[in-house]
């Protein structure tokens, strides 16, 4: 009886996923202005068809900042932007990426589901001489040029912000997704590297949730809440009082924010990161110190500039971008080697993060960043708010 | 907390039990054994973490955050009992909670000052607000009941097709971005020290509580003699009373044993101007929270309605032979179709309780949380057969399931390791019941 309900089920999702997965990817939104004014730079990209394969477009940013990036700064070009959308299954992004092929694009920018599923759409990409970039998720190939943020230095801007505000005292971390690298691997060493280990082994800083802090399931806001609650119930039980609170992204801070509000704590300096619209309030309203930016419209930019650049011919290694000088990677302006997890060495520009406090929120505003200051300075007394909103 | 229901009296007794043996003086207390087995658990897990803690985790602020943390999926819970109790299977209760959660967040943030004209100042908002919800949960309820109850569809796929399906509704609605900012009087619905109703209406609820007990007591002993039923003894009777009393006084004294925190009480003295602060810090009892009134009140309607109403009895009905009753003359289909829509409200409830809790609402609000509500009405002791299962045990599930996660949270174990203890405790209650009922048949 329950097996047959469980054939059911797998039947039904299937034909789910099938009927979502066949819709085309929604015109993008009209924002980044700022965009099509390096697109001249680049210049000459009549005739260059650029084909996007996003992974799932259901998550807000690539809607909001990457694809506006890339598209403006290729059709300022005299280029075209295709683009199609694999709803989060390996699958549908190799028919993807086959169909953009034969609509006859002529680089490829690559969001990949999974690393290594990806591959077999790599090669057939190679077979036609259709250069590949890794956009923001990284390709074990070495043909590919990498193009993301520096995720290690996003961990240490956040924890250099706080640790810089709080030298000393008893923290808080919020981790998300035990299962993602992220979480459990790169921002913890980012975290580190910004001095947080030593200052635990030389005692100035204690943890008060365990070694390793506290892991979100899933990155959820709710989770994060409860979490936090019991982290706060245990912390007074305990009689500790709690001087900031790192947490790895924006979802798991608004989280750790509502527990706060909840328990009437205060707001003791907190950080996050991917600039929210909702965080960023939070930042203009006090409840939130520090949230680590990625101003993904300069890295859809730099997508754009290295595509046409790879249109007309360049070597991946002659490469070159310009970027606002916020984002600007460490490396310059031409790209360096990346070593992968897998051992491959890949061409890279790794953009740098922007940490924006009460006293830089002025700069995703003035960047045209999706988050617009109405949404930022939201319930903001102009008076006593951050100067951003005035 | 909610006894009244439990121990209200069980008609239908054939003959009283024979007084010989402590087993046999408890069946005449006719004390629902599952239930006490259910209180009994929570009271060990509650001792256990307690220990471990060094005496920190039992103290009033600690239960009072499991209270709310628990109180969402309690009040799904209570409605999931009768769509269980009538073979049936709610699947999309977290997607209805996220999308409800959702139009609460841009309700107030949004439709209302924007395009109704409702500006903050606009009486009664976040009434309109969750009557516009307990609406939108009844319409979907009401819906997918439809597609079960009268075209015969599944409900495993109609709920699983909800799940999916309102959940994708949500990223539209939203754009995939957190909404914060709710109406200040819609965020008391989430609890904390000023959602909270105060010691001297909890001392009220408390005083209510133990005249409703005594009251049911002494009904239930009238009805019985009237109709000629077995009585329960008369120290029976005494006993239920005096402990039912004493529980509902001690949950109160304990409740209000939670005091404001020290910085709100000086911010909202020094703004309405109480006067200096007095010896010791201000002592402002919080009470029960919002959260926790509101499901005592669904807890009992929901009883009320599963014992006491033609509707609910015709559930269980259904549940234990669904050709019986349908051959019986009842309708069984409407008594379907109603229970959805009844998941529907008890959805946005639900969701008001998280997204005030939030102040605002995320894409992810209420995922997972069909898990949690099956769990807490399994493990409370419906059963998937369909015809047994009980609205505060559901309840008291729900408690057992969150003190676990609190607890373990409290005490510091990430949550892979609290979903590990979570589904070993559900299959060890679930087990100990079927084993249960099979000796006992």
């Amino acid at each position: 009886m329950f097996s047959r309900k469980l054939v059911a089920l797998v039947g039904a999702a299937a034909v789910l996923a099938a009927a979502c997965s066949s819709g085309s990817t929604p015109s993008p939104s009209a924002a980044a202005s700022a965009a099509a004014s390096a697109a001249a730079s680049s210049g000459g990209g009549e005739g260059c068809v650029v084909g996007v394969s996003w992974n799932n477009f259901q998550q807000p940013r690539w809607a909001a900042t990457d694809e506006p990036g890339i598209q403006q700064t290729v059709e300022a070009a005299g280029g075209k932007y295709i683009s199609a959308d694999a709803n989060l299954v390996n699958e549908q992004q190799l028919t993807d990426v086959d169909s953009l092929i034969s609509q006859g694009a002529k680089v490829l920018i690559l969001l990949a589901q999974d690393q290594n599923a990806i591959l077999p759409a790599v090669q057939k990409a190679k077979d036609a001489g259709i250069p590949v970039i890794a956009y923001d998720r990284l390709i074990e190939d070495t043909s590919v040029l990498y193009l993301t943020f520096d995720n290690v230095a996003v961990g240490k801007a956040e924890a250099a912000a706080l640790l810089e505000k709080v030298p000393t005292g008893n923290y808080v971390l919020i981790k998300g997704d035990p299962g993602d690298p992220n979480a459990s691997t790169f921002l913890p060493q980012g975290w580190d590297e910004a001095g947080l280990k030593a200052k635990v082994d030389s005692g100035d800083i204690k943890i008060l949730n365990g070694p390793d802090g506290t892991f979100t399931d899933a990155w959820k806001t709710e989770k994060a809440q409860s979490n936090m609650e019991a982290i706060i119930d245990k912390a007074n039980a305990d009689g500790n009082k709690i001087d900031a609170i790192l947490a790895e992204n924006d979802s798991t801070a608004l989280g750790v924010v509502a527990a706060l509000t909840a328990k009437n704590y205060g707001f003791p300096p907190l950080s996050g990161q991917d600039g929210d619209p909702a965080n960023l309030n939070n930042v203009a309203l006090g409840k939130q110190y520090v949230d680590v930016w990625k101003n993904s419209l300069e890295l859809g930019k730099a997508a754009g500039q290295a595509a046409l650049q790879l249109c007309a011919g360049t070597a991946i290694a002659d490469l070159s971008i310009t970027v606002d000088s916020s984002v600007q990677p460490t490396a310059g302006a031409t790209p360096m080697d990346f070593t992968t997890p897998g051992n491959n060495v890949v061409k890279s520009f790794i953009l740098q993060p922007t940490p924006v406090t009460a006293d830089t929120l002025n700069l995703p505003i003035d960047a045209g960043w999706y988050a617009t200051k109405d949404d930022i300075c939201k319930g903001v007394d102009p008076a006593t708010g951050p100067a951003a909103c005035k | 907390m909610t006894n009244v229901a439990d121990t209200a009296p069980a008609s239908g007794q054939v003959q009283p039990p024979a007084r010989t043996s402590i087993r046999g003086l408890i069946a005449q207390t006719e004390i629902d054994l599952r239930l006490f087995g259910m209180l009994l658990a929570l009271g060990v897990i509650l001792l256990t973490f307690n220990i471990l803690s060094g005496g920190k985790f039992f103290q009033p602020t600690n239960m009072v955050t499991l209270a709310v943390q628990a109180s969402g999926v309690a009040v799904i819970a209570t409605g999931m009992v009768l769509v269980i109790v009538s073979r049936n299977i709610d699947l999309s209760v977290g997607s209805l909670v996220g999308v409800i959660a959702m139009t609460y967040a841009l309700l107030m943030t949004d439709w209302m000052p924007n395009i109704l004209g409702m500006g903050p100042d606009f009486p009664f908002r976040w009434l309109i607000a969750l009557g516009l919800g307990i609406g939108l949960g009844a319409l979907v309820g009401g819906l997918q009941g439809f597609i079960i109850a009268y075209i015969g569809v599944p409900s495993f796929i109609v709920t699983l097709g909800g799940l999916l399906s309102i959940r994708g509704v949500v990223w539209y609605l939203s754009s995939g971005a957190a909404r914060s900012g709710l109406d200040p009087n819609f965020q008391l619905i989430g609890g904390g020290a000023q959602g909270s109703i105060g010691g001297t209406l909890t001392w009220i609820l408390a005083l209510v509580g133990c005249v409703a007990i005594v009251v049911l007591l002494l009904n239930g002993r009238r009805q019985r003699r009237r109709f000629d039923f077995p009585l329960r003894p008369v120290w029976a009777e005494v006993m239920l009373g005096v402990l039912g009393c004493a529980a509902v006084v001690a949950v109160a004294a304990f409740a209000n044993a939670n005091l404001w925190p020290q910085g709100l009480a000086a911010r909202i003295a020094a703004r309405d101007n109480w006067g200096p602060t007095p010896e010791g810090g201000w002592q402002i009892p919080t009470g029960f929270p919002y959260p926790m009134v509101l499901l005592l009140g669904v807890t009992l309607v929901m009883a009320w309605l599963a014992t006491r109403r033609r509707f609910g009895r015709y559930v269980y009905a259904y549940g234990g032979n669904p050709d019986a009753a349908e051959l019986a003359g009842i309708n069984t289909r409407w008594t379907i179709l109603k229970t959805f829509v009844l998941m529907g409200i008890l959805c946005a409830i639900a969701a008001a309780i998280a997204s005030a809790r939030l102040n605002g609402a995320t894409l992810d609000v209420g995922q997972s949380y069909e898990l949690y509500v099956i769990a807490a009405a399994v493990v409370g002791g419906t059963s998937f057969a369909g015809g047994i299962g009980s609205i505060p045990g559901a309840v008291l599930g729900a408690f057992v399931m969150q003190s676990l996660a609190y607890g373990l949270s409290f005490m510091g174990v990430n949550s892979p390791g609290q979903n590990v203890v979570a589904g070993i405790v559900l299959i060890i209650a679930v087990g100990f019941d079927t084993f249960n009922r099979r000796r006992g048949s």
